[in-house]
């Protein structure tokens, strides 16, 4: 059995072959899964927010999509990933009562540019994304083989 | 601004007893609609961080159906009705005259609408208590309903409209249907925006 590793809202965690970074229930939150296939590293982030306009001054900065997506950079290359090698999966960003979300610039979607505009400015290549839409999602990363697997209730599997 | 983390013993038991009121006249309703007797357990004010949200209830993955409410009025905020699967189930079960209603497939526009229809009366007996009681005018906009993960609709009735991003607040309070095997639960949340948390107080005398 692989080592599963639940990656809760405002954390990151990086992991190597053999495990599965998970993170279930993302709503308008987005994770951010990075692989770095040759060393076989893979990691992941869960902000919330897109940046730290919202929120009071301190805390933990890894809620916001700003910094999440440099501090994940960071560890990995601290696991010994180059970062030129990372390639990055975005899954998340809905707007779950659409009724309710504004209409311009819901903040699921806000998180997700957040996270592409974080690692446009790193040089790092964005693989594939299941975002947006109005429905919750969780993700099972598998580190062997760099695959994100996204779940949702009535709706069919992904494959990223 | 009120920092929730500064409420006094006495406010939270105050904030229970208001919460209590209104969940009792939910039940009430609810019980006529379904002819089962409704139990309410005693209000739980949560305040928790944000990063605890998805799991405040349970298991941020089981699918659940949700239906939330803005309140509108003289303390703005939300209403959120969170049924676990076998309780939507259940419920639209006994209102449509059918054994059970599968649980998420067998969601259609009408059971759907069900539920809402549900969620709606149990607010409005709810906030109509409140008003009473607060001497305020509370309204109630149309509901919406989601049938999704429990962790992906909690951090969303958060995070879309404004809250502060570290701590947050809720008045939580468990009915649950009482049926041959096991009882149904459901939980009402009445989340006031920080703001409607002061003048609740106030019309307490307590703020």
């Amino acid at each position: 059995m692989p080592d599963r590793i639940f990656v809760r809202v405002g954390e990151l965690a990086v992991a190597r072959a053999d495990s599965i970074l998970a993170t279930v229930g993302l709503g308008s939150c987005v994770a951010v899964a990075l692989y770095d296939p040759e060393l076989r590293l893979g990691g992941l982030a869960h902000p919330m927010l897109p940046d730290p306009s919202m929120a009071r001054p301190g805390g933990n900065l890894a809620r916001f999509a700003s910094h999440a997506v440099p501090m994940l950079i960071e560890r990995m290359v601290r696991g010994g990933a180059q970062p030129r090698r990372l390639v990055a999966r975005l899954v998340g960003g809905a707007s779950m009562f659409e009724a309710f979300a504004p209409a311009r610039d819901p903040l699921g979607l806000r998180n997700v540019d957040a996270a592409r505009a974080a690692l446009l400015s790193a040089g790092v290549r964005i693989a594939g994304e299941e975002v947006g839409g109005n429905h919750g999602r969780s993700l099972r990363f598998e580190i062997g083989t760099g695959r994100v697997l996204v779940t949702a209730v009535s709706f069919p599997d992904v494959l990223l | 601004m009120i920092d929730v983390r500064e409420l006094d013993a006495l406010q939270i038991d105050a904030l229970r007893e208001v919460a209590n009121i209104g969940a009792g006249h939910a039940a009430t309703a609810l019980s006529q609609m379904t002819s089962r007797r409704i139990g309410v357990n005693c209000p739980e004010i949560r305040i928790l961080r944000l990063e605890d949200v998805p799991e405040m209830i349970g298991d941020p993955e089981e699918p659940v159906a949700a239906v939330l409410m803005k309140m509108l009025g003289d303390a703005p905020g939300r209403t959120v009705q969170v049924f676990p699967g076998a309780s939507a189930s259940r419920i639209a079960g006994i209102l449509l005259g059918r054994e059970n209603v599968a649980f998420p497939d067998g969601f259609g526009e009408l059971e759907q609408s069900v539920l809402k229809e549900v969620a709606n009366i149990l607010v409005g007996a709810y906030l109509s208590a409140l008003s009473d009681f607060l001497g305020m005018v509370l309204i109630m906009s149309v509901p919406a309903l989601a049938i999704d993960q429990a962790g992906a609709i909690l951090t969303s009735t958060y995070l879309n409209f404004g809250d502060d991003a570290e701590y947050v607040f809720c008045i939580d309070t468990q009915l649950t249907v009482a049926e041959q095997d096991e009882p149904l639960r459901a939980h009402f949340l009445l989340v006031p925006d920080m703001v409607s948390l002061r003048v609740i107080l106030r019309a307490l005398r307590l703020g």
